[in-house]
């Protein structure tokens, strides 16, 4: 007796579906072999620049970037007690011989976050302009957070090798939807009273974009950042199994060794930057929506 | 008349003593826990176990996921899983002799006869344009044929991904050797797939490419690679008091041993198996033959239990020696 025909799903058959797969894989080494020498060339300007990136970090005297990053943090929080908090945790982390680690990652995330930023921006400005451009962007968002990275990281590796292009790569690919989503919202979010008002002033398009939109929207944006440091904060152990320096090596290392403490300690470290990045940056963002409230108000 | 009855008396008490014997067979082999290793030869191997162990001997088998240093830590200290296929044991030697003197653990038996070959490798194609270099020491004097990927002014000797055994022994020979005061730096490949990954980008790019690699594997079936020797014996004692270790002060040149790779079980696992376990302790295959159902699993994009089931298909005259005939019996017909 055969089954009845709804019990089995009609797939495709075993050895058509096995040199559908085949072909794919020799077309992507054919692929490699004609074209990775020219797209590694293409990424080599980025690789140049976080290698500088990296090396202006751990390469500076330790207080001269403890002196930076606590006035950064003092610029964009006006709070001492985040201050001093930053200043605290770069101390306990240095002092527990994880200061080398913490720079390139610290390196890693601001490189990223600085790339998410440029390309994310106007990609989030032109969405915000156009209901079919967002309409096809949207799900390409989608794909890009859900899909897990090493499906696409194994490619990548095959053709830029393993290391920091790579990483900030697959680091990018995870973290830049928040930033391209927020700063769409924040722009589409502007007051249509203020936009009129610009136009009654007969400003252009861009100028309407620099001095009020984006000034109005900055707040969204800043969220938008921040969400970005945070997601590319997570991707730190990820990126470090495609060869990427910094605090996920150990954390790899004491998964597979089952070293409790060396996980914990370089665990926190990464917390302890992504709270020192997130409280600094929420009070950034506070304070520019107080201002903004102010004349308003 | 009688003659018939009593035949078919027979013939029924043959029958209710078969059930018996597989009931016994399958109460006493239970439930059996296999660490199905991240890595394809012991992938490929667990699943083997996982189909006879549950067609040929009734066991209740389960394959959990493992890595070599986690797995064989649980064994020791939790009793779980209890069977390694493929454990490679060199790394940790000591606590595992310990274990089984304790009675805790047991060599079931070799699963690799030949052992597993690890060392430092380069691809054929680099070895043909290059007959000179033959051992590890050559290759250290050109680091220009093997440029790193941050700075092409210095070599890169690929090290084996964090946390792996592997890691410490290719960190300390590479100080041993000199390499960094030779124009090279250590390359962290961060996992095994990073690390398979940058074999495959170097080989379908014909470039350079130096480090840790090690067989039975589908990348060394699939890319042609030449193991270098290390030019000089392998010394055992300062291999195993210092090399292996992560704080060897003074690590010397030295080659790698032949790993030994076992089957380990647990020894509960050992008392409650009975036949189970006489078929672990007697399977063992070659190099050859893993290499080659790796290279047929990569060609087919098999899956370990594809590769299991095209093994044990194909194979038969290597499989069966491992199971008794009652057992292979029931598990052809599972096929």
């Amino acid at each position: 007796m055969s089954k009845p025909w709804f019990q089995d799903f009609p797939a495709m058959e075993g050895g058509t579906l096995r040199d559908l797969k085949r072909a794919i894989d020799d077309g992507f080494g054919d692929f490699i072999g004609d074209h990775g020498e020219a797209i590694e060339r293409f990424f080599d300007p980025l690789k140049e620049f976080l290698i500088f990136f990296e090396k202006m970090l751990t390469g500076a005297p330790w207080p001269v970037v403890i002196a930076g990053l606590a006035l950064a943090s003092w610029l964009a929080s006006r709070s001492t007690k985040i201050t001093l908090g930053t200043v605290a945790a770069l101390l306990l982390v240095g002092y527990f011989g994880m200061w080398d680690d913490t720079m390139k990652t610290v390196s890693m995330i601001l490189a990223s976050t600085l790339v998410a930023l440029v390309l994310g921006l106007p990609i989030g400005i032109l969405m915000a302009r156009s209901r079919r451009l967002q309409a096809c962007i949207n799900p390409v968002l989608d794909v890009m957070q859900t899909m897990p990275s090493f499906v696409y990281l194994i490619p990548v590796v095959m053709l830029l090798g393993i290391g920091r292009v790579p990483g900030l790569l697959a680091v990018v690919v995870y973290a830049i939807a928040p930033i391209i989503r927020l700063s769409c919202l924040g722009i589409q979010q502007v007051d249509r009273d203020a936009l009129e008002a610009a136009d009654a002033f007969g400003s252009s398009s861009w100028q309407r974009l620099r001095h009020v939109q984006l000034p109005l929207a900055l707040p969204t944006i800043m969220a938008g950042v921040n969400q970005t440091i945070m997601l590319a904060l997570s991707m730190v152990v990820v990126a470090s199994m495609i060869g990427v320096q910094g605090l996920g090596q150990p954390v790899l290392k004491a998964i597979s060794n089952q070293y409790f403490a060396l996980g914990v300690f370089n665990g926190l470290a990464i917390v302890g930057i992504a709270i020192a990045f997130d409280r600094a940056l929420q009070s950034y963002g506070r304070r520019l929506q107080k201002h903004r409230q102010v004349p308003h108000g | 008349m009688q003659a018939q009855n009593r035949l078919l008396k027979c013939a029924w008490l043959a029958v209710l003593a078969g059930l018996l014997v597989a009931g016994a067979q399958a109460a006493q082999c239970g439930r059996v826990t296999i660490a199905n290793m991240n890595w394809q030869s012991a992938e490929v191997l667990a699943h083997i176990d996982h189909i006879i162990l549950k067609e040929g001997y009734g066991c209740d088998a389960e394959l959990v996921p493992g890595d070599t240093m986690p797995t064989l830590m649980s064994m020791m200290g939790k009793g779980q899983p209890d069977v390694a296929p493929e454990a490679w044991v060199n790394a940790m030697r000591g606590p595992l002799d310990s274990a089984v003197a304790a009675g805790r653990l047991h060599y079931a038996g070799k699963s690799l006869s030949d052992g597993g070959i690890q060392g430092w490798w380069i691809p054929k194609y680099v070895a043909d344009a290059h007959p000179e270099i033959k051992t590890l020491e050559d290759a250290l004097k050109r680091p220009d044929l093997f440029p790193a990927a941050d700075d092409s002014s210095k070599g890169a000797v690929h090290n084996c991904p964090s946390g792996w055994n592997c890691e410490i022994i290719t960190r300390n020979l590479f100080k041993a050797f000199k390499a960094a005061r030779k124009g090279f730096v250590l390359v962290d490949t961060g996992s095994a797939a990073g690390l398979a990954g940058s074999i495959a980008k170097a080989y379908e790019r014909k470039q350079g490419w130096l480090g840790y690699y090690w067989s039975p594997t589908a990348i060394l079936g699939k890319y042609a690679m030449v193991r270098l020797g290390a030019g000089v014996e392998h010394d055992e004692k300062s291999w195993n008091d210092c090399t292996v270790k992560a704080d060897c002060a003074d690590p010397q040149p030295n080659d790698f041993p032949a790993a030994e790779v076992y089957t380990l079980v647990t020894s509960s696992f050992r008392e409650s198996a009975g036949p189970a376990y006489e078929y672990l302790a007697r399977r063992r295959w070659d190099n050859d033959t893993v290499n080659k159902l790796l290279e047929w699993m990569q060609v087919n994009q098999a899956t370990g239990r594809d590769g299991a089931l095209h093994f044990l298909q194909s194979n038969d005259e290597l499989w069966t020696r491992w199971v008794d005939d009652f057992a292979a019996r029931k598990i052809k017909d599972s096929l």
